[in-house]
């Protein structure tokens, strides 16, 4: 009786309702999110080459194969070093540049918009764009340095090994610095400006202001900023590819370029399923973590 | 432009070039994007294609035969969708072949352009997807192992015997047809694209009276077209020496891996190199490869600066303005210098010839050529209209057809029949096509085959990968023995057993390795 007083009841039926509304989306979301999930886990575990289309069950022999493949864990040691120089780089200059423009400064509306102009550009574009500069034969940044050293300096930026992982990191960090910029801009405006004429009034300096006002206000929508490129980071593959190829050698392979050739150039199909799992998973745990970190998880 | 815009890097003119080089890697590439075509509708009309040479003459050509056939497949507007590589190769079906197969047969035309380096796997995905969304493939024949096997051609021998297309077909060049055509000895693929090297040598320089007087003095040997690379060495750093102050360069050379690796292959075997052993182990770490490396390393010493990064277009437009006194590249540079398609709109990103008339054509050192790349024309397995897009392709391919195609002014399709090298028309395009023509022939009879096995790519990423290695200033014998070791994995992936006759089937072939 009590069930079915309460299945009557009208906030019963309106929950019911509500979940009706939403089953549609979760059906979605559900065939278009964990529908390739588990049919990528399915690929892992079976041998489906460029040759064979062979099904049958291979047990673990792709992750086994994983854990022996030297170029994989090279190209993911290459990931982490992009990740741990370009990230810091992008923060600090979008850090700076928002302090910049916190201040009310004249024609500011119009740098800002120019500021954001590369986030709005393909990175394909971007890389392409990079790839022209440091073109050692017509691009402007060779032309400019000839011109300071006063004689024809030939360097080539996308082969030298010396030179090409800060190449590539000039491009990146060019693209996406205005990215950090936009977010901590939308921090620092939200900051209590209560909060930092009391600490002007009660004589603290600007170091200690920005330590205990200003970073505490801002972390939370800097720890987003952060972990979003972090997982860009991660996926970097666009100017890497127009720049390199991941090369010389592979010496720039990142895990993105890896997967695609293994994938998409030799369609190692399954073992390239056990890579992107490894990846997922691993990429879920590192959010997963953050996520408590930051306390944005609640 | 000057030649001191190039040398100089300080004149506003650079700008110019360098937007002329942007337009040219777009036009080359494309990425994906659809190239102008200039007027659709009203395909040119080449000068005097000849008569089908092997047809009897009572017989119908294979191009009618071809258009008969198709024309109550296309009842109903049925449209026949085609991989083409992006850029200029395909102006041919969308002004020329396209629209004249619609106006003969009813059926229509659909291009999709594909950049090169994307070909293989859009090929692939769609085969693995099983749309049926492409009819007709361009292939580059040493992936045809790979795509046979696979399955996502279909054998079109049935249909050759139906629609009588056996006879025009023994009259493509004997290298295309009889190394470009056929896996496991069944048809999948018509060579439709003559691509062969050649050299091209400023022949104004090697006749000037100074330069061959000094070099007799220097060499005791004539100033000629070398027939050796330790020639080409000596007569490049000779001619850097006495004409750089003019601004020109012995050489310059495709030194970029995705090229380098076609260079590579051709050197090494005419070097003596060999592949594999008769274990499949492979050799590639020899002293010819590393012999190969090293003179790479010291030719670029008399080439352009940066000449480590030159692919097609940079290395063209070094040629075109007169800066580099010999190179070798594919065929569509000795039409581009000829000067004679100046007026062309599709090639307006071409710079302007400065050499036209002063080019001479000859095969490079070594006197083997790599047949590099090149296109086949297939039949895609998942296709839902197979027979139309067979009749497609066979009249493409005809005699008839392929006489016009070849010479179009904007496409890229190389000769490739034996009655292209000798079509009168086509010999009367400039002054020295005679000679053109007659090199194009002779490198077709000696050209060497690109490897071609069972996951070739796998092969050429590590030559590609070796080769930027090569430029990043790593020794040369420790990135053939990489390279080595990374062919021995494939082979062992592949499985010996599986890859050893796909080898020895390719190694058989005429134009594998240089004849002794």
């Amino acid at each position: 009786m009590p069930a079915q007083a309460a299945s009557t009841r009208p906030g019963a039926r309106e929950r019911r309702f509500k979940f009706a509304l939403i089953a549609p989306s979760i059906f979605v979301l559900l065939l278009i999110g964990v529908f390739p999930l588990v049919y990528l886990l399915v690929v892992s575990f079976q041998g489906i080459t460029m040759t064979s289309n062979d099904m049958s069950f291979q047990g673990l022999r792709n992750y086994a194969l994983l854990f022996q493949d030297a170029r994989l864990w090279q190209s993911l040691l290459h990931t982490l070093a992009f990740t741990a120089i370009a990230l810091p780089i992008e923060l600090l200059l979008g850090l700076l540049m928002a302090q910049l423009f916190i201040e009310h400064l004249p024609g500011r509306q119009i740098f800002v918009a120019l500021l954001v102009l590369p986030v709005v550009l393909s990175p394909i574009v971007a890389g392409a764009t990079w790839s022209l500069m440091f073109d050692n034969r017509f691009g402007p940044i060779n032309q400019v340095i000839s011109w300071i050293a006063g004689r024809e300096i030939t360097l080539l930026w996308t082969i030298n090994p010396t030179l090409v992982y800060p190449a590539i990191l000039v491009a990146e960090v060019w693209q996406w610095t205005p990215f950090m910029f936009l977010l901590l801009l939308a921090a620092l405006s939200a900051v209590d400006k209560s909060q930092l004429e009391a600490a002007a009034i009660d004589g603290a300096g600007y170091w200690r202001t920005f330590r205990r006002i200003v970073l505490p206000a801002i972390w939370p929508v800097m720890a987003v900023a952060i972990l979003i490129r972090t997982l860009d980071l991660f996926r970097l593959f666009d100017i890497v590819w127009v720049l390199t190829r991941g090369g010389p050698g592979t010496m720039t392979e990142t895990l993105s370029i890896f997967t695609y050739v293994k994938g998409f150039q030799q369609f190692e199909t399954s073992y390239t399923a056990a890579v992107a799992l490894l990846i997922i998973v691993g990429l879920s745990v590192v959010l997963i973590l953050a996520l408590r970190r930051v306390e944005l998880s609640r | 432009m000057n030649k001191l815009s190039l040398r100089g890097r300080s004149t506003p003119a650079n700008g110019v070039l360098w937007t002329t080089l942007i337009a040219a890697a777009l036009a080359l590439t494309a990425c994906g994007k659809k190239e102008e075509p200039p007027k659709p509708a009203a395909p040119p009309a080449p000068a005097a294609a000849p008569a089908p040479a092997a047809a009897p003459a009572v017989a119908k050509s294979a191009a009618q035969v071809a258009v008969d056939a198709a024309k109550p497949l296309c009842q109903g507007g049925k449209t026949i969708t085609i991989v083409w590589e992006a850029g200029l190769q395909s102006l041919d079906p969308k002004n020329f072949s396209g629209p004249l197969w619609e106006k003969e047969t009813g059926c229509k035309v659909s291009v999709i352009e594909v950049p090169t380096a994307e070909m293989f796997t859009k090929i692939m995905q769609e085969f693995r997807a099983g749309t049926g969304a492409y009819d007709a493939l361009n292939v580059i024949p040493a992936w045809m192992p790979d795509l046979a096997q696979a399955g996502a051609l279909e054998p079109l021998d049935a249909l050759v015997d139906k629609y009588g297309y056996r006879d025009e077909l023994k009259t493509i060049a004997a290298t295309y047809r009889d190394n470009q055509m056929t896996v496991g000895g069944k048809i999948y693929g018509f060579p439709d694209d003559g691509d062969v090297f050649l050299m091209y040598y400023r022949k104004d320089l090697f006749a000037r009276e100074d330069l061959q007087k000094a070099y007799k003095e220097k060499h005791n040997a004539d100033l000629a077209p070398p027939k050796t690379w330790e020639d080409f060495e000596k007569i490049g750093s000779f001619l850097t020496e006495k004409l750089k102050g003019d601004g020109i360069y012995g050489a310059a050379m495709f030194r970029e891996p995705g090229y380098g690796n076609f260079m590579f292959q051709e050197r090494f075997r005419n070097e003596g190199g060999k592949f594999f052993d008769a274990n499949m182990k492979a050799t590639i770490n020899g002293p010819e490869g590393v012999k190969v490396l090293k003179g790479w390393l010291a030719e670029n010493k008399f080439m352009p600066k940066g000449v480590e990064k030159f692919g097609f277009v940079e290395n063209l437009a070094v040629f075109l303005k007169g800066e580099s006194a010999m190179t070798i590249s594919w065929p569509p540079y000795g039409r581009f210098a000829a000067g004679y398609l100046a007026n062309e709109k599709a090639l307006d990103w071409v710079p302007k010839s400065q050499i036209a008339g002063k080019v001479g054509y000859a095969l490079p050192p070594g006197g083997h050529p790599e047949l590099a790349a090149g296109f086949a024309l297939s039949v895609a397995s998942t296709s839902k209209n197979k027979e139309a897009a067979y009749l497609f392709i066979q009249w493409l391919n005809s005699e008839e057809i392929s006489n016009q195609r070849v010479q179009l002014p904007y496409a890229l399709r190389d000769p490739f029949r034996d009655s292209h090298f000798t079509n009168p028309g086509y010999l009367a395009l400039w002054p020295d096509a005679k000679d053109y023509l007659a090199a194009l022939g002779q490198a077709a009879q000696t050209g060497l085959l690109d490897l071609s096995l069972i996951q070739t790519d796998k092969y050429e990423e590590a030559l590609r990968q070796g080769i930027s290695k090569l430029w990043a200033g790593e020794d040369p014998q420790k990135i053939l023995d990489k390279a080595a070791a990374d062919w021995d994995a494939v082979t062992q992936q592949v499985g010996v057993d599986k890859q050893k006759p796909v080898y020895e089937a390719w190694a058989a072939k005429s134009g594998a390795y240089p004849k002794k």
